[in-house]
């Protein structure tokens, strides 16, 4: 049932917008249900799990690439699942009575929910590149969690995106190598072969990048600091990602990928030194907070580093602990946030400078907070303590680990370094509780909270003590989780009393020491410095980001001008710059092109360049906007005749189309313009006009003219009457061929429509005042009456043979734009839905006969032919063409509209009365 | 050697008036130089084969030219008209903005506040 949990999270994450509708904030208590039942979902294959199997469940994916979306259940999996499931219904069921009335919950709830099934996945999944989708998608929501919480949020939000997010890049780069060294994305499969597979040096690449990403997301030195400052996030977001999951995450994947390093002695160095050295750090930063919340966010991160360097030491029962590790401080920690939570909405505080004797107004919430303080700190009888003599225990054993070489002084020094943690830990463990609940009681007016708050609390704490009493009921998970990783299967045997052990030796010592700490706090601090353990990381990375910004603007700066001469006559340097270079320092280049053929160059052509060039002369010289926009327009026409001879109808249509309503549009708006004065230097633009076109036309006469007909010409015009039932081989490759070309396209003139209508009207003319003057109108309106029903009937013809002759839905739009431009000339008013309607109409065809190609046979756009009585084979492509048809008129409607003030909307103009109008449409 | 002629004119005119400056010039400009790549793309498909390939039976395939450089060009032109009605809507704005005496200096102007941004 794997894949159901996963998908019921999935819609969790989408109904929650609507419960929230609703329930406001008591979302939280549906969507813990949700968490539930996919948890039980989970649950039903877990006995299978713990008898040694593991479920897989499996679906074809990207087959291109052998990709198949995997999800696969085992010890590891399971173990992080339940977490995740586990303390995500706790903390959804406390955020309800946590959030202010007034807090905006509809993102929130849908991000946590969207991040815990994203999480799921992510222990869940079985394919390297489903891991690093969940991977990023766990990345993402916590930047959008971090940065909800207001403009306080943002920077932090942005800091930890960015250190993440290099993480998980790094997480893409190893797994594109291990897939390609390996041929799979099967996870399993790929740390099965890669003993053989992969080289010395594809370890020394794949290890750094996969501890670069754990880092990362486990805030490990020097990566750390974006999770103290993550908790500018509401405190719910704080305990479930930043504490009890996300950050987890690392710790999975360096267990997941350990079995690779098994033997690679950098991999357990790194992992132990800066796991230990983190730990420490963090400890001591924790120690020096006053705001609750920077307390537990540092004592996570050393907290990350005692399992980081656990995962290092890499004995079967250094991993045993590490996941052990991982489910205590799963229990301890979120239980923490939670109660730090109901301080701080209940005495309006977390400093501890403002908190004293709380336990007097609030003893159940100290007593609670005592026993999860107490699991943190490691005192028996609770589940802490359990994990931190294991981890002693681990320490000590480390020279066991193969990858060393029996130095006994590795292991000493290990167990040191952890026992100094584990001082510090308690030390500032009991900071929390004596700091907050002892003392007098300053505030009047506290009160327990209600039990509905307390609840979710009260769980993982009593769950923290049952499991340190009895330990054993771990025992399972936790030999199966290390057997996962590559370990013989050993029976652990985890217990509260293992006797007068080293490890409990280790364990005085740290909770003498750590009373020692808390009581000389002070003077220790004192002794410390203020500034000595204080990380410059994060200065070094606002640092490295302004002056990544500023290196950007200085390299965009040198692409800008104030003039549009200047930086045009760039392009032109470089086109010189890459012709003579490829020339010179690539000789030979053009030695494989044969001679041009006889008849590319025909008498014909000739006569059209005779037209060409005085014409486009005189434009480049013309004196007069309006002269100019004569001249071009009839440049296009000389260009239009000559596709037509050249054997491009529907093109020479198009253009010819084209052109007319450019006139008709440009006309009024260049009208307007003053005679226009050359600016930029004559000299330049002579001598970038002579370089681009001399170059442009060598281009064309060196590269073009010289081979037969291409393949895809061959193909096109010997397979596309069977295949797609059309004859006109340009049209169906518009439509049925390249759909996809085509549909991208007509979403570019959708957009410069959209532009135009978001610019306003920007009308040069004045309403009512038309391109002519009265007489003038009343004799086109007159002949309009003709023209008009003409065009559209040549539009509605030229649409339904585009298939087989020349025609299709663009030149249809063209035709019938133009028949929109002839009753805006004359005055002539014509009721049609708004432009926007009609564009948005258009797209939508397009994309949902796509859509009806996916249904009818499995690819997006795929057209199929359909046998109609009367009119013949029809074919679903002709929807798709209907699109494109309206998407232009569209397109014209507009540029009519908001340039030239012809055919306004109908809706603005319900009171101006017309006294001709022409009914186009029903 | 024809179309290169016509190509060699069309990118040299358009960037004459493109490098001039101006509002007008610019739309002209950006106009010959989206004939002169169009031609360009037709070029590429071959000049020697001149029947339309329209496949009823009565064209010899031979013959007939390359049906998808057409094809190009032809959503290519339409894009250019809606690009070129793009950039009309942006002049006309700064028309109405500006005292039309004024529209080629503030087009520059215009220009150089996006250079210092």
């Amino acid at each position: 049932m794997l894949a159901a949990s996963v998908a019921l999270m999935g819609a969790g994450a989408l109904i929650a917008p609507l419960l929230v509708r609703y329930l406001g904030r008591y979302t939280g208590y549906p969507l813990a249900l949700i968490f539930l039942i996919s948890g039980v979902l989970l649950l039903i294959d877990a006995p299978e799990v713990m008898s040694g199997a593991t479920v897989t469940e499996s679906w074809q994916w990207v087959e291109t690439f052998d990709v198949e979306f995997t999800l696969r259940l085992n010890g590891l999996s399971l173990l992080f699942a339940v977490l995740v499931l586990g303390v995500g219904v706790l903390v959804l069921s406390y955020a309800p009575q946590y959030l202010d009335p007034s807090y905006e919950v509809g993102r929130l709830y849908t991000v946590l929910t969207l991040f815990a099934g994203a999480m799921l996945g992510l222990v869940l999944a079985g394919d390297l590149i489903l891991l690093v989708v969940f991977w990023e998608i766990t990345t993402l929501s916590s930047f959008l969690l971090v940065a909800g919480s207001g403009t306080t949020g943002v920077w932090p939000a942005v800091r930890a995106l960015v250190i993440t997010g290099i993480g998980g890049l790094a997480l893409v780069g190893a797994v594109v190598m291990l897939a390609l060294r390996t041929q799979t994305t099967n996870i399993e499969q790929a740390i099965a072969l890669a003993p053989e597979a992969l080289t010395a040096t594809d370890i020394a690449i794949i290890g750094p990048l996969i501890v670069i990403a754990a880092f990362t997301k486990s805030a490990q030195l020097p990566f750390h600091f974006w999770l103290p400052g993550a908790m500018v996030a509401v405190t719910p977001v704080s305990a479930y990602l930043h504490a009890a999951t996300l950050v987890k995450a690392g710790i999975y994947l360096l267990l997941l990928f350990s079995p690779l390093f098994t033997e690679v002695a950098a991999w357990h160095i790194t992992l132990m030194g800066i796991g230990l050295a983190t730990a420490v750090f963090g400890a001591f930063q924790a120690l020096r907070q006053w705001d609750l919340k920077s307390l537990l966010a540092y004592s996570t991160v050393s907290q990350l580093g005692t399992m980081v360097a656990l995962v290092g030491v890499g004995t079967s029962a250094s991993l045993a602990a590490a996941a052990l590790l991982v489910a205590a401080h799963a229990l301890f920690k979120a239980t923490l946030f939670m109660l730090v939570g109901i301080v701080d909405r209940e005495a309006g505080s977390r400093n501890l400078a403002d908190l004293s004797g709380l336990w007097r107004a609030m003893p159940i919430t100290a007593g609670l907070t005592g026993l999860a303080a107490m699991s943190m700190a490691g005192f028996p009888p609770l589940v802490g303590f359990v994990a931190k003599e294991e981890s002693f225990y681990a320490f000590l054993d480390t020279p066991s680990a193969s990858w060393t070489a029996d130095q006994a002084w590795l292991g000493v020094a290990a167990a040191a370094i952890a026992v100094i943690g584990a001082a510090l830990t308690l030390a500032y463990s009991a900071r929390i509780f004596f700091g907050a609940f002892f003392g007098p009681l300053t505030q009047r007016n506290l009160y327990e909270p209600s039990w509905l708050f307390l609840a979710p609390a009260v769980v993982p704490a009593i769950a923290g003590l049952v499991l340190g009493v009895a330990p054993w009921l771990l025992n399972g998970i936790i030999d199966r989780t290390s057997q996962d990783v590559g370990f013989p299967l050993v029976q652990s045997d985890l217990s509260l009393w293992h006797g007068l052990s080293v490890a409990l030796g280790l364990s005085i010592i740290a909770i003498t020491l750590g009373l020692i700490i808390h009581f000389r706090r002070e003077s220790l601090l004192r002794w410390l410095g203020q500034d000595t353990p204080r990380s410059i990381a994060p200065e070094i990375f606002d640092r490295i980001w302004y002056a990544t910004l500023d290196l950007g603007a200085r390299v965009g700066r040198t692409a800008h001008s104030a003039s549009v001469g200047v930086q045009l006559s760039g392009v032109a340097i470089l086109l010189l710059a890459l012709t003579v270079g490829g020339f010179v320092l690539i000789p030979g280049s053009t030695d494989g092109l044969g001679p041009v053929l006889p008849d590319v160059m025909q008498p014909v052509d000739v006569a059209i360049l005779i037209l060409l060039v005085p014409a486009v002369i005189l434009l480049a010289r013309a004196r007069t906007a309006i002269a100019a926009l004569v001249l071009a327009g009839f440049v296009g026409l000389i260009i239009s005749l000559w596709l037509l001879l050249l054997g491009a109808p529907d093109v020479a249509l198009t253009l010819l189309l084209v052109e007319i309503l450019t006139v008709v549009v440009a006309a009024p708006v260049l009208s307007r313009l003053p005679a226009h004065r050359g600016l930029g230097s004559s000299t330049r633009a002579a001598v970038s006009a002579v370089v681009v076109g001399a170059i442009s036309g060598l281009a064309v006469w060196v590269f073009t003219g010289r081979r037969e007909a291409s393949s895809l010409s061959d193909y096109f015009l010997a397979e596309a009457e069977g295949l797609t039932g059309g004859t006109n081989v340009v049209n169906t490759i518009l439509v049925d061929f390249r759909g996809l070309d085509t549909l991208g396209e007509i979403t570019v003139l959708f957009a410069a429509a959209l532009g135009l209508l978001a610019a306003g009207v920007i009308t040069v003319k004045g309403r009512g005042e038309g391109v002519l003057g009265q007489g003038e109108q009343a004799v086109l309106r007159v002949g309009s009456r003709v023209i008009i029903p003409l065009l559209l009937i040549a539009a509605a013809v030229l649409f339904w043979r585009g298939h087989d002759e020349p025609g299709g839905g663009f030149i249809a739009g063209l035709v019938a734009g133009s028949a929109l431009a002839v009753a805006g000339i004359s005055g002539v008013h014509v009721r049609l839905p708004r432009p926007r309607v009609i564009l948005a109409l258009g797209l939508g065809i397009a994309l949902a006969s796509g859509v009806l190609g996916q249904v009818l046979g499995g690819t997006f756009l795929e057209p199929f032919k359909f046998d109609v009585p009367v009119l013949g084979s029809l074919t679903t492509s002709l929807i798709f063409d209907l699109g494109v048809f309206l998407v232009v008129v569209g397109l014209v409607r507009t540029a009519l509209q908001r340039l030239d003030g012809l055919d306004s909307d109908t809706e603005e103009d319900e009171h101006h009365h017309d006294p001709d109008p022409v009914r186009v449409l029903p | 050697m024809s179309l290169a002629i016509a190509v060699a004119l069309l990118t040299g005119a358009g960037t004459w008036l493109l490098v001039r400056g101006g509002a007008v010039r610019l739309i002209l400009g950006f106009i010959l130089l989206g004939h002169a790549a169009n031609l360009v793309i037709i070029a590429a498909g071959g000049t020697d084969r001149r029947v339309a390939p329209i496949v009823d039976g009565s064209t010899p395939l031979d013959a007939a030219a390359d049906p998808l450089p057409q094809a190009f060009v032809l959503t290519a032109i339409v894009i250019t008209f809606g690009v070129t009605v793009y950039l009309l809507g942006l002049v006309a704005r700064i028309a109405k903005k500006s005292p039309s005496s004024e529209l080629e200096e503030e087009f520059d102007s215009d220009d150089e506040g996006v250079g210092n941004r």
